[in-house]
């Protein structure tokens, strides 16, 4: 123990003997003076700052920790399963698309077969009321609606069964949907870490200007989903066309 | 009239065709990309192409400058369907020497009037 800490003791020795003595003696006053001193009067404003700036790297310390745990989980299993649900929305749009086509190219040849008997027995109907048929034509004709009446029937059947078909591949859309709103959720997600980011080690005004900033695009980019904010787009077949015959077209 | 469509996107691809069938061309045939189409044009007696912009591999764009820079295929007719849509990219695609330009979605009469106009200026000019 050095002398100067030997000399604090002392002190502090000194003034609880003083403090005990004035509560003994009931002299309040001076006991609460005393118990100031003794508490320790001005190391405390640089005590209770350092504390303070502890008290902070800590809880800085624990929340960028947390937010590493977060962004860890982002990259590790969030990002993967966003992949995942993005490339189920392309298969099942396909799938789709596909038993729509499947279907439609099913009904295109029985709508058609169907028109041209029709065409074909009308012509002949109308000979009939223009009696113009020829004997034995008519039982030829009467046997022809017949089938026709048949073929008809089980067509409209398999008709009803394509179309179905259509309605019940159009349940995809649900389906999709639930899968992009989960997406969505998540990229709004890495969106609010990726900012906590950058306050943390980034410069916010850069963030600020780039957020107004307008975005250049150059080739192609498939469809345009934000035409309302867009000027170098053009917004309809007609305004395409528009552009073309202005340039000779 | 021998018909090539060009799209990465088989369901495109399938509703170009049925379209075209509806209009009386059964004749087609198909690829997923400039670098596919390129050589199937060279190598084929095909009358019309309709293609994409927006394919990996060899761009819509660019099939359509290769056509026009190879001496066997520079008068072929080519219509270009596509979701492209920037003032830019048109004017540059008319500058490449595209007969007609159909932004999607579209709908079987822009198809339709679209042929029909490329084929009467075609009929005109010879």
């Amino acid at each position: 123990m050095t002398n100067n800490e030997e000399s604090v003791n002392e002190e502090i020795l000194q003034q609880a003997r003083q403090l005990l003595e004035q509560l003994e003696s009931g002299d309040m006053q001076n006991a609460r003076t005393s118990i100031d001193k003794l508490s320790g009067g001005s190391h405390d404003a640089s005590l209770f700052t350092e504390v303070g700036k502890l008290t902070r790297q800590l809880h800085e310390a624990i929340s960028s920790f947390q937010m590493d745990n977060r962004i860890t989980d982002i990259a590790a299993q969030d990002i993967p399963d966003a992949k995942d649900r993005l490339q189920y929305v392309i298969d099942t749009t396909k799938n789709a698309a596909d038993k729509t086509m499947d279907s439609v190219e099913q009904c295109i040849p029985l709508a058609d077969g169907i028109k041209q008997n029709a065409s074909e027995l009308l012509s002949d109907w109308s000979r009939l009321h223009r009696r113009e048929l020829k004997p034995g034509e008519f039982r030829e004709l009467a046997g022809r609606v017949e089938e026709f009446l048949k073929s008809v029937d089980a067509d409209a059947g398999q008709l009803h069964a394509s179309l179905t078909d259509v309605l019940m591949a159009q349940g995809y859309q649900d389906l999709t949907g639930q899968v992009i709103q989960k997406v969505i959720t998540m990229v709004h997600d890495v969106e609010e870490n990726l900012i906590t980011l950058i306050k943390m080690f980034g410069n916010m005004e850069n963030f600020k200007q780039a957020q107004v900033e307008e975005q250049e695009h150059h080739g192609a980019e498939g469809p345009i989903v934000n035409l309302e904010k867009r000027n170098d787009v053009l917004a309809s077949q007609d305004d395409v066309d528009d552009l073309l015959s202005s340039l000779g077209f | 009239m021998k018909i090539l469509v060009v799209d990465d996107f088989s369901t495109m691809r399938r509703i170009v065709k049925n379209l075209l069938r509806d209009l009386g061309f059964t004749n087609t045939a198909e690829a997923d990309d400039g670098n596919t189409a390129l050589p199937m044009l060279q190598a084929g007696d095909f009358d019309f192409l309709v293609t994409d912009w927006n394919m990996p591999g060899m761009q819509g764009i660019d099939l359509l400058k290769n056509v026009r820079a190879d001496p066997n295929l520079k008068d072929l007719p080519v219509l270009m369907v596509t979701a492209e849509a920037k003032r830019e990219q048109i004017v540059e695609a008319a500058q490449a020497g595209v007969n007609g330009y159909i932004v999607k979605p579209f709908t079987a009469g822009t198809l339709k009037e679209k042929i029909d106009k490329i084929f009467e200026r075609l009929e005109g000019g010879a």
